[in-house]
């Protein structure tokens, strides 16, 4: 979630806190929702009359309910999300609980990630009422506004980790904020990662690795997705502070230095990660959410395999990719669905394969006019024309497609107009793309069967967003793409083999 | 066989309306009924014949008769049909529609052959589709059954029908108690869809089923889904049903008997229009418009096609249509056209035609009358290309969106399908001059654009929240249309005429004349510019969830009321810290918790708490009403020494905002367990201290002069300790060895049931440098095993 109320303290937050009169305009829609409704539909998920369900944080039960985590603090089962004509029904599991954005559930306890703890949740007598919250973990300072908590599922290993968020979102004055600790199922908690801003979601991308969303703010000029691992430094130096109390990490980091570049910070600060996957501000959102892979067994669509993000400002679902190149996460980014009706705070499967999202709208500027939601995306089974994934190569990129592609227009490099940028790595909040390039497409080739052309380049640009505009690739149908741009951040060139 | 197990006053009513109608009604000349023909429509004859054409589906059987090319509408599923309809009905239909069912608009299949090959193919049919549903396992249960109906929800039902729309296309019930007989008003009659076949036809089950999700059955649309809840479905179902209730025995299956019904709908064509799994259609019998407009299926006694129900009327329209010369459906037609079939124009005004009629009207309702009849009737489609987002349009018609919760009726759902072609008609059609919204440049001039919109819609301004909600908050006044909703509803081009002009784009809409002539009221407010104050009032709106509220909305309460069991909430609060927990119990006595510290840190009587749920509000609590304030320092400690300090919480200020003891308490041997709820709800809070596991328990004793805060502690020990326990602070004054009071509250130290008081020392003391304090400490001497205790804590105001 992205701040720019800056500086409220605890008695600020407490009390009654406008928003300013010079309110942020969210920028123009992609404008595509009229064509991506043919493919992708949102169902309302129609909330009973006195309820409010601020969705934080969903989880699908072994018995094919949901359970959603709300930010007032309310968990509630839900039966009935995937009907045809939804009608969900939904009763309340547990109350009083502090802004949930984080849950998972096992062995008939649901784990809960709370602002103030992480928490297992059991209902002891079985009358669907919770009855026993015992604490796994307070490990972590909590003592400030804008200290929000994001809790993972559990990994291969039963961990779950937690992203803290910084205090008032420029400063760590409490433990380990803008850390990401993780609590082990012995229920130890080890700090494991540092130099995070304002995260909003932590999981694994689609190949297991752990993941998490970065807001933009100081030293992100746009929100991206960053790998996790033990003794990861994230870019935001203020939290640097608490390496004492995680001796295990060893030192810190040396401070990075701002108003450079990040891959030349890399250099001088080995442990910082350089963004995966960048999404350029505004125009692919501007506070990514939460994210899931999609497991749906393709009746979500073609994009079996990939990451999902929503949106909260822009109320926009996207979509993402990732590889390791070089021992380097990076990866691209696509839009997929705008129009949604709130903030988008989490999404997550159904059952039956379908995106269920939600959130609210309240405190920062939200393109959707509903104070809170929850909807459902669902795949028509018509297949769209997209750009289904970039990827890497020595000499430039694969851009696989949905569909098959039209000879004419996609063999002519000319249809593949590619630009690139990047960021200035600095203290300041955002910042302007920089370093613009063009590179030149050499050649294109084809696959035989139309769903991949590989680009040769005349140079690769390290360090950069690699944006796409394939608005002249038509379809062999002769259909646009749904959507025309892709933007790959390009941190580590694969060596010809 | 029909058994009627009816009482027999009902049966004799049936039968004396019955009679009614066969002797009074006017003779109304058998039609299919398309109910938007029978409205007030904008077609011309030859365009009413074309309109036939697509809803009576003759380019089923004749390829290329809609000059207009439109798609055939789908014609009713039939693979659940066995469990959907009932076999007595079903084999009266398919051997006489119209009798049956008068207004259907399936023809008579059977009309031509002699009567012993319709009574054979009128059982074969239904054999086939039972072995076909059978074969699917289709529905919520394979065999049609009757149940009795509810009179509670026979009455909801009625209600329903006639509150949500369901009058619009089907015959009104007026006064009388049942549709069933009596489906249509004697002049509205011929012009409804009449109901009064429902009752033979359904069962309570299969009527739920098919008003929940009519699409479903019906694709074609001509149904709506009328957005009713599965509940609401039962309802209506109850009440359609509510005077005829009927068993019947259904015949076993005869396999040969289906073989031949496969057979015959192939043979009669059936499967030209109904999709059937396995059987494929036949070919078309003709090719193109060059037909006989006066044989076939246009003649009324055919011995070689399908009869059809049709008026005089209809056949005239439908030669004029095959003679005219095919030409190019302008858009405007098929907007027309498209009105009509799906009956738009019973309830939407559009230019010259349509519109809810005066005898429909009054069942037209809503709950917010003071607004007028824009409040109750749905809106004009006048310019809706002009006036309404393509976006808008798609999420009304397909995804059920609405902006109007006050009105009764409701706009129903007709299949994405069938209406995909319509938004971009109206926007293709509908034209208005574009205009365009001053722009703002620059944060000086920004500011005041957007301080003179809020002026503007509030109370002080033009008052628009007087009657208009605001950003899912409720008005004082009249709960009108949200406004924040106006930005992704409306085009500016609309907007800004409609607010100058309100009469000419909405006639009869109670909107004040804000601009009157193009002129501004409030001349004070930019400059008295009537474009810059649009433009800026169109400017705001587009600011959503992140506009400051107008004056005038009435603010939400987010007081958190306890009811009958024990409430606990969590969440950041002055009296109990970032990890600070609320209990409140039934009676009204509440205490705080700080989870952080492991601190009974207040307690207070009257309202519970209020929460912080706006803006960017993470839900944190106040108490409501004043609360006795105790320390939030840690509460349990292993004092080296009576003189040795106790460990205060770390203090942040703005001059050190870093936590300089960032792992307090827990690096002094405490952490936080958890708590568990009893039947009343109310907690037991668990931590530790070292080795020390603490439970804490607090419930109130509310009979006597002054409440009571009980406190139950339990220390369970593996091996013996000494520690401290910090009990009170402030004024503290000693009442006795174990009795202890400041200016609010006594303290009582007491016996828990046989358990031996595991005290040793107490000493008060000062503490502090600044403000010196007293702080009572008590040592407990621990034993092996569980120790327990009690703290009452009376409050002396």
């Amino acid at each position: 979630m992205n701040c720019f109320v800056e500086g409220c303290g605890l008695a600020l937050a407490l009390s009654f806190c406008l928003v300013p009169a010079n309110a942020e305009d969210l920028g123009d829609t992609w404008g595509t929702a009229k064509r991506e409704r043919e493919y992708y539909r949102i169902v309302q998920l129609a909330i009973p009359e006195g309820l409010v369900i601020e969705a934080g944080a969903f989880h699908r039960l072994p018995d094919n309910r949901m359970a959603i985590g709300t930010r007032r603090g309310d968990i509630y089962i839900v039966d009935g999300v995937d009907g045809e004509k939804p009608e969900p029904v939904f009763e309340l599991f547990a109350t009083g609980l502090d802004e949930i954005f984080g849950l998972e559930y096992k062995d008939g306890s649901f784990y809960v990630t709370q602002s103030c703890e992480l928490t297992r949740i059991t209902d002891t007598d079985g009358d669907g009422e919770a009855d026993r919250f015992d604490t796994l973990s307070a490990e972590w300072g909590y003592e400030n506004y804008h200290e929000y908590a994001f809790g993972s599922k559990f990994d291969e290993q039963g961990n779950i980790h937690i992203a803290l968020g910084l205090s008032q979102s420029y400063n760590s004055r409490a433990l380990f904020r803008g850390w990401a600790l993780t609590v082990t199922p012995e229920g130890k908690t080890v700090p494991i990662a540092s130099g995070m801003r304002s995260p909003a979601g932590i999981g694994p991308n689609e190949h297991g690795a752990l993941f998490y969303m970065e807001s933009q703010g100081p030293w992100n000029s746009a929100c991206s997705l960053k790998a996790v691992s033990p003794g990861s430094f994230h870019g935001h130096p203020v939290s640097l502070n608490w390496y004492e109390f995680a001796p295990e990490l060893g030192p810190a980091p040396v401070q990075p230095k701002s108003g450079s570049r990040i891959l030349i910070e890399k250099d001088r600060v080995p442990e910082l990660v350089p963004y995966a996957v960048i999404f350029p501000y505004i125009r692919m959102g501007r506070s990514i959410s939460g994210f899931t892979v999609d497991r749906s067994g393709g009746r979500f669509g073609p994009f079996e395999g990939q990451m999902f993000l929503g949106d909260f400002s822009l109320s926009v679902v996207l979509r993402a990719t990732t590889e390791k190149v070089n021992g380097v996460w990076q990866g691209a980014c696509y839009p997929f669905r705008e129009g949604l009706s709130t903030g988008i705070l989490n999404i997550q499967f159904t059952p039956e394969g379908r995106l269920l999202t939600g959130g609210t709208n309240r405190g920062w500027p939200v393109r959707g006019i509903k104070p809170f939601a929850l909807e459902r995306l669902e795949w028509t089974g018509k297949m769209p024309f997209e750009i289904k994934r970039l990827s890497v190569t020595p000499t430039g990129f694969h851009v696989d497609f949905t569909k098959a592609v039209d000879v004419t227009t996609a063999s002519d490099p000319g249809s593949y107009v590619l630009g690139t940028f990047t960021h200035i790595y600095h203290a300041g909040y955002g910042g302007p793309e920089v370093d613009q390039t063009r590179p030149v497409v050499e050649s294109v080739t084809l696959s035989e069967d139309g769903l991949r052309a590989t680009l040769v380049l005349d140079k690769l640009t390290l360090g950069h967003v690699h944006e796409f505009d394939l608005g002249a690739v038509r379809a062999r149908d002769g259909e646009a793409l749904l959507h025309r741009h892709a933007f790959y951040t390009l941190n580590a060139i694969p060596e010809a083999r | 066989m029909l058994i009627l197990p009816a009482p027999r006053a009902v049966i004799l009513c049936l039968g004396l309306q019955l009679l009614f109608w066969l002797c009074l009604a006017p003779q109304v000349e058998a039609q299919a009924v398309v109910p938007g023909l029978a409205g007030d429509h904008a077609l011309s004859e030859a365009q009413v014949g074309e309109l036939l054409i697509v809803e009576l589906r003759c380019a089923a059987c004749h390829e290329g008769i809609s000059a207009s090319a439109a798609t055939v509408p789908p014609a009713p599923r039939l693979d659940e049909a066995s469990w959907r309809i009932s076999p007595e009905y079903l084999k009266a239909f398919i051997l006489d529609p119209a009798g049956s069912h008068p207004g259907a608009k399936m023809p008579d299949v059977l009309a031509r052959f002699d009567p012993r090959v319709r009574e054979d193919a009128a059982a074969a049919i239904p054999a086939y589709l039972s072995v076909l549903a059978k074969q699917q396992g289709a529905g919520p249960g394979s065999v049609f059954e009757r149940e009795p109906v509810d009179a509670a929800r026979v009455a909801r039902g009625r209600k329903l029908f006639h509150a949500v729309g369901c009058i619009a296309c089907h015959a009104l019930s007026g006064n009388s108690p049942s549709v069933n007989a009596a489906g249509e008003l004697p002049d509205s009659a011929g012009a409804a869809v009449g109901l009064g076949h429902v009752a033979s036809k359904y069962s309570l089950a299969s009527l739920s089923d098919f008003l929940f999700q009519p699409l479903r059955v019906r694709p074609a649309g001509r149904m709506p889904d009328m957005g009713l809840s599965r509940v609401e479905a039962e309802d209506v179902a109850n009440y359609l049903l509510a005077e005829v209730s009927m068993t019947e025995d259904s015949d076993p299956v005869d396999l040969e008997l289906a073989e031949l019904g496969g057979a015959l709908l192939q043979k009669l064509s059936c499967v030209s229009c109904h999709d059937l799994q396995g059987l494929s259609a036949p070919a078309p019998v003709t090719k193109g418009r060059n037909l006989d407009p006066t044989g076939g299926c246009l003649s009324e006694d055919s011995k070689k096609t399908p009869r059809y129900q049709m008026s005089a009327a209809q056949r005239a329209a439908l030669r004029a249509a095959l003679v005219a010369e095919p030409e190019e459906v302008s858009d405007a037609a098929r907007i027309d056209q498209t009105l009509t079939s799906f009956n738009c124009i019973a309830c939407h005004v559009r230019g010259e035609h349509g519109g809810v009629s005066l005898e429909l009207a009054p069942y037209f309702g809503t709950s917010e009358p003071e607004l007028g009849d824009a409040a109750r009737i749905p809106p004009p489609l006048t310019l809706a290309g002009a006036k309404l987002n393509l976006e808008w349009m798609q999420r009304v018609l397909f995804d059920g969106e609405k902006v109007r919760p006050f009105m009764d009726t409701r706009m129903p759902q007709f299949g994405e399908a069938n209406l995909a072609h319509l938004p971009a008609l109206f926007e293709s059609v509908d034209h208005l001059d574009p205009l365009v919204p001053l722009g703002f440049d620059g944060d000086e001039e920004r500011r005041a654009a957007r301080d003179g919109a809020r002026k503007l819609l509030g109370t002080t301004g033009l008052a628009c929240v007087a009657c208009h909600n605001f950003n899912g908050k409720e008005t004082v006044g009249f709960k009108g249309i949200d406004l924040v909703t106006s930005h992704e509803r409306l085009k500016f081009s609309w907007f800004k005429r409609f607010v100058v002009d309100p009469q000419e784009y909405r006639p009869g809409v109670v909107m004040p004349e804000s601009w009157s002539g193009g002129i501004a009221a409030h001349t004070e407010i930019l400059g008295g510019d009537t474009d810059k104050q649009i433009s800026a009032i169109w400017d705001y709106l587009s600011l959503g969830r992140s506009a400051r509220d107008p004056q005038g909305l009435s603010s939400v309460s987010q007081e958190l009321v306890v009811g009958d069991r024990t409430r606990t909430y969590r969440g950041r609060s002055q009296i109990a810290g970032f990890r600070g927990i609320a209990v409140g119990y039934p009676g009204g006595l509440s205490y705080a918790f700080d989870a952080n510290n492991g601190t009974l840190s207040g307690i207070w009587r009257g309202r519970f708490v209020s929460a912080r749920w706006d803006g960017q509000g993470a839900g944190g609590f106040n108490p409501s009403s004043r609360p006795i304030r105790l320390a939030q320092d840690l509460s349990f400690y292993k004092l080296k020494g009576p003189d040795d300090p106790w460990p205060l919480k770390p203090v942040m200020d703005e001059e050190n905002p870093v936590n300089p003891d960032p792992q307090y308490p827990r690096n002094r041997g405490y952490r936080f367990r958890g708590y568990h709820l009893d039947q009343a709800r109310t907690p037991t809070f668990m931590y530790s201290f070292g080795k020390l596991d603490v439970t804490d328990k607090c419930e109130p004793i509310l009979e006597g002069e002054r409440p009571v805060l009980r406190r139950s502690l339990s220390i369970t020990a593996s091996d013996p300790e000494t520690i401290w326990f910090r009990a009170l602070t402030g004024e503290v004054q000693a009442l006795g060895p174990r009795a202890f009071k400041t200016g609010e509250l006594e303290l009582r130290l007491e016996r828990a049931g046989e358990h031996r008081l595991p005290f040793g020392e107490t000493v008060l003391r000062s503490f502090g440098e600044e403000d010196p304090q007293l702080e009572l400490l008590i040592q407990l001497i621990i034993p092996r095993g569980t120790s327990k205790w009690r703290i009452d804590y009376e409050l002396l105001r």
